[in-house]
């Protein structure tokens, strides 16, 4: 539906539960009918422009245990509903886990990020301006896709895994746990089921109205990352049209061992150029070996964007992207 | 539940068809079977405890040729592909089904294009016309009838319609989405879209009905030497003089 009025709040009933085992219940009692609200950064804007009308809402703010960041024997447990500006600032994230502390420093502004959870940035929906405008497009249950006509504005669309939809995944933060291997612990009341980050998220071909793989029922509530990625090599860029509140034109996500000059092993990820973060497979494995210097980077940068299909308007980030992958690779 | 059609918004705000509503699946799943349960019943009452079955033995004479059965099992596994791929993403199951689904439509449209040309100019087409002399047949037990019956030419001229119009339109929206062969325009207008897609989801509830039906008589007692004949090609005379009238239809001995 086409929002053409802005009147007064929709009725919604609200719950907040304390604990855990509750708002898993009202998770399930609910269903689909239960929109989780963390930070609300992505919930509001659906409701301000009355595209999304949940009948019921699960504030999940008051629920400490999925608050914080602890150390365990494999490395670090943080807490799905941890705001971003804490992630930031955490002494043990900035230490060893310095890549995520530097995506999370690029989302939208600091406001947002002082109420901003992981775990909203990470399931947040698609931020294709078609969609969110409220178009029954392919992503909202209809049959077409707006930001793929011949008069379609779309530059900043998707390179990669269209299938009928052509958005991409909006979030800072999961290119970085891709490129961290972080593992995220999905609980609901059958119990918690653990994905790897780069199984987290879901493309059109798969699952065309939904940006995850959570299920109704489901809420992400921690994210691990392994002592296997500590203190790597990392490097994080986000380029997008203003520097501060906007969404990534392209991002890179890159952590590598590297040992006497030559990288060992390397873990790669872009942002905003498919419905989910890129993992960069073929440049992974043509680094392995090779010394961390500029003519590596401009050895290997291309393999990055083999098998992009540009759309009208988003030819230009294709060297954009080649061009991140370069400078994550040079260092 | 209670619709037939389901609506949407288009880009202008006016109301257009979006495509069939899914909750028909239930209804087609239910009444089928429902109707092919009761048949089963009413059959089984029916039944004389020593059925004289025409026996499978002595001579055989050739009821489907080699390309034929071919053409019947790879349309069978393509329309088997095509309802699966399509259906089970409704139900909730999630893969990248469309590729799939795409690519059984096409080896679905090429044999059922290879059968049409087949039928006309190699096989005879006379023996599957559906006259108004057929229609006496399950009404007078005397009368038997060629090569195939009036149930069997009913099925296939009902599956006929029904896979045309699912082939027809499935290539229509096969040409909204990007494929090896072309980039898609997204150029039809919406309220032609949902049309296309209303029809594609009718045509393919009417081709699972179809589809369980055909199984359903296809494993019956009394027809299993038909399937048989599907796979190895040959029925028996006797089976044939049980079923058929050798002067409407006169078959050459099985090799």
């Amino acid at each position: 539906m086409v929002a053409t009025t802005h009147d007064v709040m929709p009725d919604i009933e609200l719950y907040q539960p304390t604990d855990e085992a509750n708002a898993l219940s009202l998770a399930s009692t609910l269903g689909e009918d239960g929109w989780l609200l963390a930070g609300g950064q992505d919930t509001y804007g659906w409701l301000k422009d009355r595209n999304k009308s949940p009948a019921a809402m699960i504030e999940l703010t008051k629920i400490d245990a999925w608050k914080g960041v602890r150390e365990t024997a494999n490395g670090i447990e943080i807490g799905a509903l941890t705001t971003l500006t804490e992630i930031i600032n955490d002494p043990l994230i900035k230490s060893r886990y310095g890549l995520l502390s530097m995506a999370a420093s690029r989302v939208a502004s600091p406001q947002i990020r002082n109420v901003g959870t992981l775990a909203g940035n990470l399931a947040q929906d698609a931020r294709c301006w078609y969609y969110r405008r409220g178009l029954d497009c392919y992503r909202a249950g209809g049959n077409l896709c707006y930001a793929d006509a011949p008069e379609s504005l779309n530059r900043e669309h998707a390179l990669f895994g269209q299938s009928r939809c052509v958005a991409v995944s909006p979030s800072d933060t999961a290119p970085a746990l891709v490129a961290l291997d972080a593992t995220l612990v999905i609980s609901s009341e059958r119990g918690q089921r653990r994905v790897a980050a780069e199984d987290f998220f879901v493309g059109p071909a798969v699952d065309i109205e939904h940006m995850t793989i959570l299920r109704p029922g489901e809420i992400l509530t921690s994210v691990l990352l392994p002592n296997s990625w500590a203190n790597a090599e990392f490097y994080f860029e986000k380029v997008a049209d203003r520097n501060v509140w906007d969404f990534a034109l392209v991002s890179v996500a890159a952590a590598m061992k590297v040992s006497d000059g030559t990288i060992q092993d390397a873990r790669l990820a872009c942002g905003a150029v498919e419905a989910k973060p890129r993992r960069l497979t073929a440049v992974e494995s043509a680094l392995r070996g090779k010394p961390r210097n500029e003519a590596t980077a401009n050895q290997v940068a291309s393999i990055a964007t083999q098998g992009a299909r540009p759309l009208n308007y988003n030819h230009f980030k294709v060297p954009l992207m080649e061009n991140l992958v370069k400078r994550a690779i040079r260092g | 539940m209670g619709e037939i059609v389901r609506y949407k918004r288009d880009v202008w705000g006016q109301e257009v068809i979006l495509g069939v509503s899914w909750d028909l699946l239930w209804v087609v799943a239910v009444a089928v079977l429902v109707l092919l349960a009761a048949h089963a019943i009413i059959m089984a009452a029916l039944a004389n405890k020593k059925m004289d079955m025409p026996s499978a033995e002595g001579r055989r004479v050739s009821r489907h040729e080699a390309i034929d059965r071919a053409f019947h099992w790879i349309m069978a596994l393509a329309i088997f592909a095509l309802i699966i791929t399509g259906v089970t993403p409704i139900l909730g199951l999630r893969f990248a089904w469309l590729n799939l689904h795409w690519i059984s439509g096409l080896i679905l449209t090429f044999v059922v294009v290879f059968h049409i040309i087949r039928s006309l100019f190699w096989q005879d087409f006379k023996s599957m016309i559906l006259g108004p002399k057929d229609f006496g047949e399950p009404f007078d037990s005397s009368l038997k009838p060629g090569k195939y019956s009036f149930e069997q030419k009913g099925m296939h001229w009902a599956v006929t319609i029904v896979a045309l119009t699912v082939i027809a339109t499935g290539v229509l929206l096969f040409m909204q989405i990007d494929t090896p062969f072309w980039d898609r325009t997204n150029s039809m207008p919406e309220s032609t879209l949902g049309l296309v897609f209303l029809l594609h989801g009718l045509s393919t509830l009417a081709l699972i009905a179809l589809a369980a039906t055909h199984i359903y008589f296809a494993l019956r007692p009394e027809k299993l030497f038909y399937t048989r004949s599907m796979f190895q090609g040959w029925i028996s005379e006797d089976e044939m003089k049980a079923n058929h009238d050798p002067s409407k239809w006169a078959p050459k001995e099985a090799e």
